[in-house]
Formats: structure tokens, sequence, C-alpha cells
């Protein structure tokens, strides 16, 4: 399938829920593609990644290349993309579950190394294709089949987590408001480095907040000026802003420990292999 | 019959004296007098204190192990002195630290704590007594003394050259005799397996090294970092050996050649990355070296527990290649090979080795001539193909192509179509299944072209062996009668029971370092061979070569 002859959304059958808040975010997905294409960001060196849950069906939806990965390994895989070819833009797509739960891990070392990747996070708050258990952002209290009382445990506050681990790009947006998400990835997908961009989706079948977040969302005009105002954003609670949050420039991880390389375009030859390794085995006689 | 031409030298003291590197000095030693050597070194799991040896056996002819029995033994410390008194032999000469040890009538003793406190580093240069011991009772110059120090002691050269000429002279004149040892022929170059593997991935066109520290496969990560900008593969050390894997799969997308390692333990932390890396076509090569397990095990020793755990890696079902080296030098060539390999049948491939063979340096001559080329090359597709990344072929093997590209290119974890997109169709899930299977049978195709098994020697006794312990079997034999042919399969998955059927009859003996006889019912299951003995060592150490000889001719007379 030539990719400039196809539409960005395949005709792969959709089985999310009707009114799920995946089809918001598709869309502005959808529509960033197109715009960083405008760019000059082709699809021909787009490579997208998306973990295992509800979040990773946007992996066939989109007729875009890459790798369908594991629960909550995407932030992982798509680094060894970049890293394999620094040439080439990356964006993949988590859940709350994936991203913020089994993947934690790897999204904190990959805003620490600032791996020049993008990671959309489908948050919407429990594990919905394994029909509804709590997950690492669901609020104290959240019933599902594996905690019928209610959760006892505290949420994470990824984002919170994510700055003091020094991302360098931290935005926050919301499928009920299309346009401003498009402009959020966009944004994201320009900046240099790690960016993150944690969705707030509604789950219309095990966790509705459409209501909570229409009246609280706001869109910020600007991103905070330091770290630390960008933490007491993601800490409020009585509104929640969107838009780019935090935005930080800073060295990225392939420049800084292989700098002017890129592993698949840069290759020896055979015969300038052999003298590499004729090299070292003089020196080690 | 018993070869009197091996020398072994052994050096010991606590970690942080200098103990390996006086081991690498002695190797570099005897290679200046053109002698062929193998030094094992046994630490231990801690940064200082305990006890750490370091042991060479040399000869004018290839040694392939080290020995136990040794003919100068240098101990900084009583503790070494104490361990390593059986292990002196016959003749030998002892050596040790008479501000540790009580003065004894057998041996020779020096106040070397003493003497060390002259110096900014009074641990670390005890070390060098053990080269200068070593000097002096071979009847070394002194001149040829001062230039391996100023080569393998390079860093505070003067402080080591003044301490190493102190001792070589006390000893010069305390000894009433020194060892001659014959000069011979040998130009090569020392290495250790680990070195081995990684130069002859590099050579083979390796892109990028991925790895998380765990012994003994930490080295492997510490060369490529040591050697980025002149070997450019890439090194990088994420987070946790998840991490590795599944970057590893990810680069393997825009096409980059990539290889990682890792103990037992680590390697458990992947299997679900392996099966990934099945189920997507993502050749992956994995550095298995194993240490003694279950768990964290005894970690800086050797066994070869790990050889079902390889075999059966990932869970499902998809062509999964495993092969071990039996030799420094095989593991050369083994790691280009198996990188081909994987390549060619986008599968996950297992380079399964033990620190015995990791961490073991030994002499060997290297030509780079990969001149007999294998024909294992990677399918690629046509420009202007109406592309597919699974596509169904007749020899199971979809062509690949690597973004930047106008065409889709989609890899997937889930069951999918040629294109790549998820699917739960029923006939679908078969013939993906199907495609996997005649990925493999194309495989053993392949397979039966190529040398999978090596022998040496020849014998009415058949010995099997496999990994590091061929190198322990092959010592072995220099010093019994018994004329046996050794063989060792390289590729234990696919096992090449096309090589090894005509065994089924034989009375064959089998040779392992595990407790379980892995490699025993490896070959009951997969060839019908039933083997009369299975000799075991678990104790963590490889076999001592004199040793395993007298249990060899127990087992067949």
């Amino acid at each position: 399938m030539k990719l400039d002859e196809s539409e960005v959304e395949s005709e792969v059958e959709n089985t999310w829920c009707i009114g799920c808040g995946n089809f918001g975010l598709l869309n502005s997905v959808k529509n960033a593609v197109k715009k960083l294409e405008d760019e000059g960001i082709g699809k021909d060196r787009l490579l997208i990644s998306a973990g295992i849950g509800c979040h990773g069906k946007i992996f066939d939806y989109l007729n875009l290349s890459g790798l369908y990965s594991l629960h909550g390994r995407e932030s992982v895989t798509i680094q060894g993309m970049k890293f394999a070819n620094p040439n080439l833009k990356v964006m993949a797509f988590g859940g709350d579950g994936d991203a913020y739960g089994e993947g934690l891990a790897h999204l904190i070392f990959a805003a620490k190394r600032n791996a020049d990747i993008t990671m959309i996070i489908h948050n919407n708050g429990n594990y919905a294709l394994t029909t509804g258990q709590k997950s690492p952002t669901s609020v104290q209290g959240f019933k599902g089949p594996s905690s019928p009382e209610g959760s006892v445990d505290e949420p994470i506050n990824p984002l919170k987590v994510l700055l003091s681990s020094d991302a360098g790009f931290i935005a926050r947006g919301y499928p009920g408001k299309m346009q401003h998400l498009t402009e959020v990835i966009v944004e994201a997908g320009d900046h240099q480095g790690f960016s993150l961009v944690d969705v707030l989706q509604p789950c219309v079948t095990f966790n509705d907040t459409y209501e909570k977040y229409n009246e609280l969302v706001e869109v910020l005009d600007e991103p905070a000026e330091t770290r630390k105002e960008a933490v007491e954003l993601v800490e409020k609670e009585e509104r929640l802003p969107i838009g780019v949050l935090y935005k930080e420039k800073m060295p990225v991880f392939n420049e800084k420990v292989y700098p002017e390389k890129n592993p698949v375009e840069d290759r020896m030859d055979e015969k300038e292999r052999f003298e590499a390794v004729k090299k070292i085995l003089d020196e080690k006689r | 019959m018993e070869d009197e031409d091996v020398f072994t030298y052994m050096v010991g003291g606590k970690a942080g004296e200098g103990v390996k590197k006086a081991g690498t000095a002695a190797t570099d030693l005897f290679l200046d007098l053109g002698r062929e050597s193998f030094q094992m070194n046994d630490y231990q799991s801690l940064i200082r204190g305990g006890h750490n040896f370091s042991v060479v056996s040399t000869s004018i002819r290839e040694v392939y192990s080290h020995h136990m029995e040794a003919d100068l033994i240098v101990n900084l410390d009583e503790r070494s002195r104490k361990i390593h008194e059986e292990h002196l032999a016959e003749e030998g000469l002892m050596f040790y630290n008479l501000d540790d040890s009580e003065e004894r009538d057998e041996g020779l003793g020096l106040p070397l704590d003493e003497m060390a406190k002259e110096y900014s580093k009074p641990d670390l240069i005890k070390g060098v007594a053990g080269i200068a011991v070593l000097a002096a009772y071979t009847g070394m110059d002194q001149k040829d003394l001062e230039d391996l120090i100023e080569k393998e002691y390079s860093r505070g050269v003067e402080e080591n050259l003044s301490f190493a000429k102190e001792v070589y002279k006390e000893v010069e004149e305390k000894i009433d005799k020194t060892i001659n040892l014959e000069k011979g022929k040998t130009d090569s170059t020392v290495l250790t397996g680990n070195e081995s593997l990684s130069l002859g991935a590099a050579a083979g066109g390796l892109d990028m090294y991925i790895g998380y520290p765990m012994t003994p496969a930490s080295s492997i990560l510490h060369f490529f970092a040591a050697h980025k900008d002149d070997l450019r593969v890439m090194p990088i050390h994420p987070e946790n050996e998840i991490a590795v894997a599944n970057m590893a799969v990810g680069a393997t997308v825009p096409g980059a050649r990539v290889m990682v390692g890792s103990s037992g333990g680590g390697l458990a932390l992947m299997e679900e990355t392996i099966s990934l890396a099945g189920m997507t076509e993502a050749p992956v090569l994995f550095v298995l070296s194993s240490r003694p397990g279950p768990s964290t095990g005894v970690p800086t020793y050797t066994e070869q527990g790990d050889l079902s755990f390889a075999l059966n890696q990932g869970h499902g079902e998809f062509p999964l290649i495993v092969a071990s080296p039996g030799s420094v030098k095989e593991a050369f060539f083994l790691s280009k090979e198996m990188l081909d390999l994987v390549w060619k049948y986008q599968t996950p491939g297992i380079f399964l080795t033990e620190k015995h063979l990791s961490e073991s340096a030994k002499t060997l001559g290297l030509d780079l001539d990969f001149s007999d080329e294998d024909g294992l090359e990677t399918k690629m597709a046509d420009e202007d193909d109406d592309y597919k990344r699974y596509e169904k072929t007749e020899d199971g093997i979809s062509a690949l192509k690597f973004p930047p590209s106008k065409d889709l290119i989609k890899w997937n974890s889930y069951e999918h179509d040629e294109l790549g997109y998820t699917t739960e169709d029923a006939e679908t899930v078969k013939n993906m299944h199907d495609k996997r299977r005649e990925k493999n049978e194309t495989l053993i195709l392949d397979l039966k072209d190529m040398n999978t098994v090596n022998e040496f020697g020849e014998g009415d006794a058949v010995i099997f062996t496999f990994g590091s312990t061929t190198l322990s079997v092959r010592e072995a034999l220099k010093f019994t009668d018994i004329e046996a042919k050794v063989v060792q399969p390289v590729f234990l998955k696919p096992f090449p029971i096309w090589e090894l059927e005509r065994y089924m009859d034989e009375e064959v003996i089998v040779v392992e370092q595990n407790s379980t006889g892995q490699l025993a019912k490896l070959l009951r299951e997969k060839c019908g061979i039933k083997p009369k003995t299975v000799i075991r060592k678990y104790d963590g150490r490889p076999f001592g070569p004199r040793k395993l000889a007298e249990k060899l001719e127990g087992a067949i007379e």
C-alpha cells in the first residue's frame, strides 16, 4: 500500500464504543499528521508504535508504518526506531494502564534521557479493554471488577512524575476540544526531544468523564515559565488546564551519546569494518 | 600423554590488589616468548577484599583451557596461600607474603606489605609483585621486565617499575633455580570470549549494541562503549533488560543490525520480547552468557544450566535459533553467522555461552576471512513492489523494506494479515502459523549446508559436549591415552539431528557443566542417543583438564 495514495485513516473496522473519547483523539491525530506533512514531515518518515489496550487499536486505524508493540513497551520500541535512524519522526500511543503502569519506568527514563519521541497517552482512568479494572490514574474509590468495594490507593499524577524526571515538553489535551488537541499534537511533534501529550479521554462504558471534563477543562494560553510553575498547574484539581504546560529545549539523547552519527545511514563498508576490527586485534597483540 | 610442556602460573589475593591484571600481564609475558596461553580469572561478586585469583597455562602448543596444577603460585595474602596449597604442582614454587603469612620451610616469602607501603597505591601495586616474581622465576632479563611493566602498567609507571625491580632483585637472590620456558612461534592476539564475539559481530556489520549490566555479559557492553567511535556500533545502556530487548526490536524496523546481551536473569526479563520478536519477525541476536543459577545464583562463576532455558525461550510457537561456540575463536565467526541467520530468517537468535568462555582470555590467530560466503542474504523488497510486510511466500520468508519509504510497513505483535493489520480471522491465523513454521523448515535446509557440529580427533570413544566445556574436554584429552572423537553441536536449535543420528548405536559419553545433564537429555530426545555416562560438574568452577582426563578414563575403561 502506497502511503501517498491512501488516507491517513485506514479502512479497518473501528470497534471503539460509540461516544468513546478515542474518536476525537483519532481525528486530531489525523489532522495533526496532515499538518506535519505540510511542514515537510512526510508520512514516509513518520513511524508509530502503540501499546496494548483500547488505545492501541489506533495502530490499525492509521495507515502509518511502525510496530504494534507490547503492553507498556511502546515508549521503548519507538526509542529503538529513533536511535536506529534519527532522521525519522516517531510517535507512540499509550494508555494509562499501559504507559503509566506497566511501562512507567520506561517513560520516566525516556524523559530523563530526553529521547526525541512524542508520546500520546489515552488517559481514560481504567483498563477498558479488559473490562474496566482500576488503573494507575483511577480515582480513589473507583469500582471495577478487581476493586468491587472501590480502589483503595491514590491515583498517581503522571505529569508531575514526568516533570520531576526532566521531561522537556508536557502537554494536556481533551478530545472534546478537537481543534485544540490537534494543535497540541502538532506542537509536540515539532518539539525536538521528549514530548508527551496526556489526553483526558472519557470512556463511555467504564468511566464516563465527559461531564466532569466539560466543566473543568480550561485552555491555557501560554506554557508555564518554570518547571515549578508547571508542577503547580498539573497539581490543580479544581480546574484542568489543557494545552502545552511546559516546554524546554534540551540536547537530545542520540546526539549526546552518538553525536552526528546515524547507525543505519552512516555505515562503514565491509572493508572499513574489517580494518577497524584488525586495528583492535593488533592492539591486543 | 602427559604434556610436561604446560607451565601454569597462578596469582591470588584480595579484590583491589591487581590480581587479574597480573594474570593478563603474565599472558603478555608468555606471548613475548611466542607461547600460547589460556587465562582464567576466578573472582567474587565484590569490589574489595575476598579472594580472587587468575591462572594462566602456557605452552608452545595451543592450550585450550587452564590447569589447576600450578608451577608457580604467587600469593598476595595468607588466605590465598591456604586456598592454593593444594594447587601447587610437584617441584613448583609457592611464593607468599611474609607480612601476612608465617615464614615457612618451603617456598619463598617476601614482606610485600612492608615493601608496598612506600608507594602511593600500596594495595593495587601488590599485583605488580606477581609479575616480577614470575619474571625472576622464569629467568627473564630485568630489561625485558621493565619493558613489560611499561606496557602493561603504564599508569603510575615510575612507581610500578621501582616496585617491580625491588621484588625482582629479592627473588632473583633468594631462589636457587629458574625455570626455562621454551620459546614458541606464536604471533597472535589475546582475546576474551566476550571480546571475540563482539569483534565478530562488528565485523559482521553490527549497528547497535544494547545491554544492561549483568555478569558475565557486562564486558560486552563495556567493550562497545569503549570502541563506539572506531567500530561505529552505537552502545546503549537503558533502564532495564525489558527496555533493552524492546529497544532492540524497535531498532530493527528501520533496519539496524542489533545485538543485546545478558545472563540468565536478564534474559528471563527479555523473554516476553523474544516472543514479540518471533511474532513481529524482528531479527534480534540475544547473547546469553550463563552463570550458576537458579536466580541470582553465583554471579561471577560458570555453569551450563541454561541450555534448556535457551532452547525453550518465548511463549507461543516461532522459529528460534540457538547456537553456542566451543572456542574463543569460534565465538568470533559464530556471532557474525548468527547475525546473518537472524536477518535472513527475521527471527530471534540466542548466542549461548558461559562465563568460562566469556571472560577467559586465550591467544589466538584470527584472519578476517569470511570469503566462504554462507549465502545468508537478507531478502529485500524491490522498490516498485506492492509491498506487504508479511507476504506469504514458498519459503516462509517475506521481503524486508525499511523506512523512510513510500510503502506502508506495519510490524505487529498481534496476529496479523499480510499487510500487518491485526486479525482474528481463523484462516489467516492458521496461515501465519504456517508461514512461520515454513521459515523454520527453510532454516533447517540452510543449516544442513552449514557447519553445525564440530568434531575433534578420532577414536572409538565418542564424547559429546558443548559450549565452553569443549575447551576443557579438548585440553583433558592431552593428558590421557584415550583415543576419542569429541562431538560438539554448535547449533542447538534447530538441533542438527541429521549430523548426529549416526551416533545412535555408539557408546557415548557426555560431558557438561550442569547438575541434571541437559545435553544428554537433548541427545536422547532428539536423536535417540542413550549416553552411557554423563560427566557433570556444577560447583561453578570449570573442569580442571587433568581431573577430567581421569574421569574420562574411568568412564571409558
